[in-house]
C-alpha cells in the first residue's frame, strides 16, 4: 500500500469510528483512537473491515500513579495492522476498578491468549471469553502483578557481615525519587519536561515535534 | 608371578607391577563419578549453554556424562539451568523426588543460585530453598567450559575428594545402603 | 487388543461394569518437564486413541515478571533484561527497545551504529535458525544435525563474544547507539564466516532436505492455512510458510533496513515442512544482509553525540563543568524522554516483536509492554495438531520454534 493509500485508509477509519465516540489522538506516526467501552467491539469490527484486518496485541496500562492523569484507571488497548504490515492503529478503551470489557475472541481467535493475560495481570474481565483464567502465573496466586500497588516483591539483600540493603529504598535514593535526610529531589520529578499525553510535544532536542 | 606373591611382596612392590588396590567402596565411588548422567532440565537461556557444553567443542560426555536422560528415573545428577518461577517449583521438587539415590544437584546460572537479575514476585531466589544443591556455577549464563569445571568439581566430591567452605572434607558417596 | 481399546479401557467408568458401554477421550498431560528441548511447556491433550480431539497449552511456567522488572530499573539498564527473553535472538529484543526508547526521545543514531547492529542482529537470526533446525531435527531422533549446526553456532558466539565480550545475553546496545565501537578483528571473523557458511547450508540440506524419513514425516502435517493463519495471530516464518509474505524488515523498515537487497522466501504449502525448509532459505537471504551491511560500514560515531543521552567523552570533562554535571546526572538517574507513548514493530526470528513504552518523564519507564511473537504464535498449536496424530505433535511445536522464555516473559 503506497503512503497516500495508507493515509486514506488511516483516515476514513478514524472518520468511521468518530460517530462511535471515538477521540484521536497522534503521536509521530503513530494513531490512536478512544472510544466508550460500550463499542468496542463494534470499534474493533468497523476497523478490521477498514483495512486493519489484523490484531497484533490486546494489553493494559494502569495510569494509578501517573502524574496528571484523569479519568479512569486502566487502559486496554488493542494493536492492529493492516495486512501488509506498514499501517497501525491502536484502539483504546478506558475501564474503571471493576469493570469487565466484550470480548473480541468472536473476530479474531488470536485475541485468546491476550486478554487472558490481561486478565491475569490486572484483573479487567472479558465477558463471553471461551475460557478466562490465569494464563502466566500460578492458578492460586492472588492479585494481579502489573498493577501499581501490587509490590515488585523484591527480597531484601544480605551482605556478608549481616547488613540487610532493601533495593527499592537503594533505588529510589540513585534517582533521587526518595530525597532521603538531604533533601535532594534530583532531576526526576515526574513530568517535568512535556506537559502533553500521547501528543506532539517537545522532543529532548528542544525542537517541536511530530508531524500526525 | 603367583597369588603367592600377592600376599607376600609388599604393597609398592605390586603397585608397581600394575596391581590396583583400593576398597570397594572407592571403587564404586569411582565408577558412579565418571558416570554421572545427568537429567534434561533446562529452563531458560543456561539450558542454551547446557546444549552448547555437549557439542563436539566442549565435549562434556568425556568426563562421562554421555547421555541425558529425560527420565528422572534414569538420571544421576540434575542441573537446574536457568530461572526457576515459583509456578515450576513443586515440579522441580517432584522431578528431583523421582529421581533415584545416590543423586547430586548443580545449580547453574546465576538466577537459579540466588535469583539473578530477577528479584521480584515470580522468581524463586535460590533453588537451594526447594532442593540441596551441591555446586553452584556463577555466571550469566556460565561458559561452557564453567560448567564442565562444575562436574568435574562434583566429581571430586562424589569421589570424597573435596572439601567445604571450611575446610571440613565431604564424604565420599556411600556405595550401598546399610 | 489394539491401542485404540486400551486407550478407551483406561478411562472405563463405573457404568460399564453394570453394562453400559460409555467412552471418553483419555486426557494426557505432556510436561512441563519432557524430552523435547523447547523448554518448559505443558499440553494438556485430550486423545481419541492417537488422534487429538483437543489439545490446550498451560504456559506460564517461566514467568519472570520482565515487564514489571523493567518498570523499576532506568531506560539504560533495560537493554541488560530485554534479550533474556527470547535468549536466541536477543539482538531483536534489544533492538526493538532501544528503538522504542529512540522513538521516544528522537535520538539519532549514526550510520555506523546502524548498519552493526544491522549485521549483529542478522548472525544472531542465523544463530537461531541454527538451533531450531539441530534442536528441530534432535526431537525427530536424528542427531548427527545437531552436531554440525553447533559447529556453526560456535563460530557465531565466537563473533559476538568478539565484539560484545559475552557469547549470548549481549548488553552490547544502547539507546542512541552502541556500547563501543567493534574491535579490528571484526571485519575479518564476520567474513571468514561468510566464506564458509554457504557451504554448510549446503551440507545441511544434503543432510536432511531431501531425507526420505525427513519429509515424509514432516509433509503435509500440521497444515495451516493462511486464513487460518492471519485468524491466529500467527507471525514470522511459520506465516510467511503459510504464503503470507509479511516481512517487516520490508513492510515497516526500521534501521536503515530499507537499503539492503534481501529477499522473502514464502512458501504455500503450510505444513510443517515449509516451516523448517524456509529457515534454511532465510538463513541464505540473512547472509546477504550482513554481507551489504559490512561492506557499507564507513568510519565514524557510534553513539548519539547528545548530551543528554550519551556520556560525555572523557576528554571533555577536564575542561567543561556542563560536561560534568550530564555525566553525572546520567549515571545516577538516567536520562528522561518526554511523556509518550511509543511501539515500532520489529521482525525477530519468531515473528513481530515490538516494545510498547509509556513514558512518564521519570528516568525509569512507566509501562513496557512487549508484543512477544511465541506467545501468539503458540496459540496456533491448536489449529495445527486437531485431527491429526499424538506423534505428529512433537513436530508442529519443533516447526512453529516457539521460546518459553519469549512466551512467559
Amino acid at each position: 500500500m503506497s503512503e497516500i493509500d495508507l493515509a486514506a485508509v488511516t483516515q476514513a477509519t478514524v472518520d468511521k469510528l468518530e460517530p462511535l465516540g471515538g477521540v484521536l489522538k497522534t503521536f509521530k506516526d503513530m494513531v490512536s483512537v478512544t472510544v466508550p467501552r460500550e463499542n468496542i467491539v463494534e470499534a474493533v469490527s468497523i476497523a478490521k473491515a477498514s483495512g486493519f484486518e489484523m490484531l497484533s496485541d490486546v494489553f493494559g496500562i494502569d495510569y494509578l500513579t501517573y502524574p496528571g492523569h484523569q479519568g479512569e484507571r486502566f487502559s486496554v488497548v488493542y494493536n492492529m495492522r493492516n495486512p501488509e504490515g506498514n499501517g497501525r492503529i491502536f484502539i483504546r478503551v478506558d475501564v474503571g476498578e471493576g469493570a469487565s470489557l466484550p470480548t473480541i475472541t468472536g473476530l479474531f481467535k488470536a485475541a485468546n491468549f491476550m486478554e487472558r493475560e490481561v486478565y491475569d495481570m490486572f484483573g479487567v474481565t472479558f465477558e463471553g471469553h471461551p475460557d478466562l483464567r490465569r494464563l502466566l502465573l500460578p492458578e492460586d496466586f492472588d492479585g494481579h502483578p502489573h498493577r501499581k500497588d501490587f509490590p515488585l516483591g523484591e527480597t531484601p539483600t544480605l551482605f556478608g557481615e549481616g547488613r540487610f540493603l532493601d533495593p527499592a529504598a537503594f533505588r529510589a535514593g540513585l534517582i533521587g525519587a526518595d530525597p532521603g535526610l538531604t533533601g535532594w529531589k534530583g532531576g526526576a520529578a515526574k513530568g517535568a519536561h512535556s506537559e502533553q499525553e500521547f501528543g506532539q510535544g517537545a522532543g529532548m532536542h528542544g525542537k517541536e515535534s511530530g508531524k500526525p | 608371578m603367583g597369588l603367592r606373591d600377592l600376599f607376600e611382596k609388599d604393597v609398592q612392590e605390586l603397585e608397581n607391577e600394575g596391581i590396583l588396590f583400593s576398597s570397594l567402596e572407592k571403587l564404586v565411588a569411582w565408577g558412579r563419578s565418571n558416570s554421572l548422567w545427568p537429567a534434561t532440565f533446562g529452563l531458560a537461556c543456561c539450558a542454551i549453554e547446557m546444549m552448547q557444553s555437549t557439542n563436539a567443542r566442549n565435549d562434556m560426555a568425556r568426563f562421562g556424562s554421555e547421555v541425558f536422560r529425560a527420565s528422572p528415573r534414569q538420571a544421576d545428577v540434575m542441573i537446574v539451568a536457568g530461572r526457576l518461577s515459583k509456578k515450576m517449583a513443586p515440579i522441580m521438587r517432584r522431578v528431583y523426588e523421582q529421581m533415584p539415590d545416590p543423586k547430586w544437584v548443580i545449580s547453574m546460572g546465576a538466577c537459579a543460585s540466588s535469583g539473578g537479575m530477577f528479584n521480584n514476585y515470580a522468581i524463586v531466589q535460590n533453588v537451594d530453598s526447594v532442593v540441596p544443591v551441591d555446586i553452584f556455577v556463577p555466571g550469566c549464563p556460565p561458559r561452557p567450559e564453567a560448567l564442565v569445571y562444575a562436574v568435574q568439581q562434583l566429581q571430586k566430591k562424589v569421589r570424597g575428594e573435596a572439601f567445604d567452605q571450611h575446610g571440613v572434607e565431604l564424604p565420599m558417596v556411600e556405595g550401598w545402603s546399610r | 487388543m489394539s491401542a485404540q481399546d486400551l486407550g478407551r479401557t483406561a478411562t472405563v467408568t463405573r457404568e460399564e461394569q453394570h453394562g453400559e458401554f460409555e467412552t471418553r477421550y483419555m486426557r494426557i498431560n505432556v510436561g512441563p518437564q519432557h524430552p523435547s528441548t523447547h523448554g518448559v511447556l505443558r499440553l494438556v491433550v485430550d486423545l481419541d486413541g492417537e488422534e487429538i480431539v483437543g489439545i490446550k497449552p498451560q504456559i506460564g511456567y517461566l514467568h519472570t515478571g520482565f515487564e514489571k522488572t523493567m518498570e523499576n530499573r532506568t531506560y539504560q539498564q533495560g537493554v541488560t533484561y530485554s534479550n533474556r527473553m527470547d535468549y536466541l535472538h536477543g539482538f531483536a529484543h534489544d533492538l526493538a527497545y532501544v528503538l522504542s526508547v529512540e522513538k521516544l526521545m528522537e535520538a539519532r543514531v549514526p550510520d555506523r551504529a546502524q548498519r552493526i547492529r544491522v549485521a549483529l542482529n542478522e548472525l544472531n537470526r542465523i544463530a537461531s535458525h541454527l538451533v531450531f533446525i539441530g534442536t528441530g531435527l534432535l526431537d525427530m531422533g536424528a542427531l548427527t544435525p545437531f552436531f554440525y549446526t553447533m559447529r556453526e553456532r560456535e563460530m557465531l558466539l565466537d563473533i559476538f563474544e568478539l565484539v560484545c565480550g559475552v557469547r549470548m545475553n549481549f548488553g552490547y546496545f544502547r539507546v542512541g547507539g552502541l556500547y563501543r565501537d567493534v574491535p579490528d578483528e571484526f571485519l575479518p571473523a564476520v567474513e571468514a564466516f561468510l566464506g564458509t557458511f554457504p557451504k554448510m547450508i549446503e551440507q545441511y540440506e544434503r543432510l536432511f532436505a531431501k531425507n526420505d524419513i525427513f519429509v515424509n514425516r514432516l509433509k503435509n502435517v500440521g497444515v495451516l492455512s493462511r486464513e487460518t493463519a492471519l485468524d491466529w495471530g500467527l507471525t514470522g516464518p511459520s506465516l510467511r510458510a503459510s504464503g503470507v509474505p509479511l516481512d517487516f524488515r520490508k513492510a515497516a523498515p526500521y534501521s536503515g533496513y530499507e537499503d539492503y537487497d534481501f529477499d522473502i522466501p514464502t512458501y504455500d504449502a503450510g505444513d510443517a515442512l515449509s516451516r523448517m525448509l524456509i529457515r534454511v532459505d532465510e538463513m541464505r537471504e540473512s547472509l546477504k544482509i550482513v554481507r551489504q551491511a559490512i561492506g557499507r560500514m564507513e568510519p565514524g560515531p557510534i553513539r548519539d553525540p547528545d548530551r543528554r543521552i550519551s556520556l560525555p567523552p572523557r576528554s571533555e570533562l577536564e575542561n567543561s563543568m556542563e560536561a560534568v554535571i550530564f555525566h553525572f546526572k546520567l549515571v545516577t538517574e538516567g536520562f528522561h524522554p518526554p511523556r509518550g507513548e511509543a511501539y515500532v514493530a520489529t521482525e525477530s526470528a519468531r515473528g513481530e516483536l515490538g516494545y510498547y513504552i509509556v513514558s512518564d518523564g521519570g528516568s525509569m519507564p512507566y509501562r513496557v509492554k512487549i508484543r512477544v511473537p511465541s506467545l501468539i504464535n503458540l496459540q496456533s498449536l491448536e489449529p495445527a495438531c486437531l485431527g491429526g496424530m499424538f506423534a505428529d505433535m512433537i513436530v508442529n511445536i519443533a516447526s512453529l520454534d516457539p521460546i518459553l522464555g519469549d512466551v512467559d516473559k
